[in-house]
């Protein structure tokens, strides 16, 4: 808690909080930077539950959709530590900025488990219309952890 | 008309269970709300986003632009509706804080031009699917919408997170 604090009493800190525009200028980036990261997501994912796009090769479409997100990603994180930044003390240790970043977490190694366990038999159903269940249950959890994350993301603000 | 409008919903009872944050229901209704307005924006993003790149000639898609747009147009229509059921939800809850409001207002006027954008795209695609293609009028008249759609887009998601901060018409 004592680098929480030092964070908190920093100049940058102090300028973030201080200013009537910064923050909410971070937060819109914030804001644009997630709905591309789930938007694009959200694609593929519906793609491997077998829901959308069933005539696209899941290469194809995961080719297409996972450079925004990794990009929006990045974007997110910088600036959600921007946003974090100002008043941390406000965020760690409430129920939602901790279940939200375990979300991000699961979210991450479900994507990593997909891309280097499950990909591995992908020529297999790369053009299936509705792919193996394990394929379909990685596509539902990550729509199911995304959709967790804004919905925690939200409830940081409401308390 | 518009603050006597936004006055009497204030007053509704419909106003006073959405904003009442000692209820159980207000702590459902608006987060959830909220964030499925934040999924279809996430839907509406990533569609135009797509559409517009492919029209400016730096598109991710190897589908030509016909085909996305029979593909992505239904989805920026559903969730144009979530996004519309959601909203009223949030402008009952606070409507002085959004009707009377002037980011507000500006994010109605840039969507009213972004959804004509997005229904020319789709109507001229229905009656000739190379249509934006097919001469160097088109091509261009495809890149001046594009860029137009996606700045508007980009302007219509900070009204959305700053009405939080700035715009508030004084009251009389």
């Amino acid at each position: 808690m004592d680098l929480l604090q030092r964070i908190e009493d920093t100049a940058i800190a102090e300028n973030i909080r201080s200013s009537l525009w910064i923050f909410p200028t971070m937060e819109t980036i914030h804001v644009l930077a997630i709905v591309l990261v789930v938007g694009s997501i959200a694609r593929l994912d519906l793609r491997l539950a077998g829901l959308v796009a069933r005539d696209r090769a899941i290469s194809e479409v995961s080719s297409e959709m996972l450079p925004w997100t990794w990009a929006s990603f990045t974007v997110a994180t910088i600036f959600g530590l921007a946003l974090f930044v100002g008043t941390p003390l406000r965020y760690v240790g409430t129920a939602f900025f901790d279940v939200k970043m375990i979300l991000i977490l699961l979210a991450g190694l479900n994507m990593l488990v997909f891309q280097y366990v499950t990909l591995k038999g992908a020529n297999r159903w790369d053009r299936a219309p509705t792919p193996p269940m394990a394929v379909r249950v990685t596509g539902a959890l990550s729509l199911a952890f995304w959709v967790s994350v804004i919905l925690c993301g939200r409830l940081i603000g409401f308390v | 008309m518009l603050q006597e409008f936004s006055d009497w919903l204030s007053q509704s009872s419909l106003t006073a269970l959405f904003s009442d944050t000692t209820l159980i229901e207000t702590w459902l209704i608006i987060p959830v709300s909220q964030s499925l307005h934040i999924l279809g924006v996430a839907i509406i993003m990533i569609s135009v986003g797509m559409l517009n790149l492919q029209l400016l000639g730096i598109g991710v898609s190897r589908q030509n632009f016909g085909k996305l747009c029979g593909q992505l147009v239904p989805w920026i229509w559903a969730a144009l509706a979530l996004l519309f059921i959601t909203g009223v939800v949030q402008t009952i809850a606070e409507p002085t804080r959004e009707l009377m409001n002037i980011t507000f207002r500006t994010k109605m006027v840039m969507l009213a031009i972004t959804i004509a954008i997005t229904a020319l795209y789709q109507v001229q695609v229905r009656k000739d699917s190379k249509y934006w293609e097919n001469s160097p009028e088109h091509r261009n008249l495809g890149r001046v919408l594009a860029s137009v759609s996606l700045v508007l887009w980009v302007g219509i998601l900070a009204a959305g997170r700053v009405i939080a901060y700035f715009g508030a018409i004084e009251q009389l």
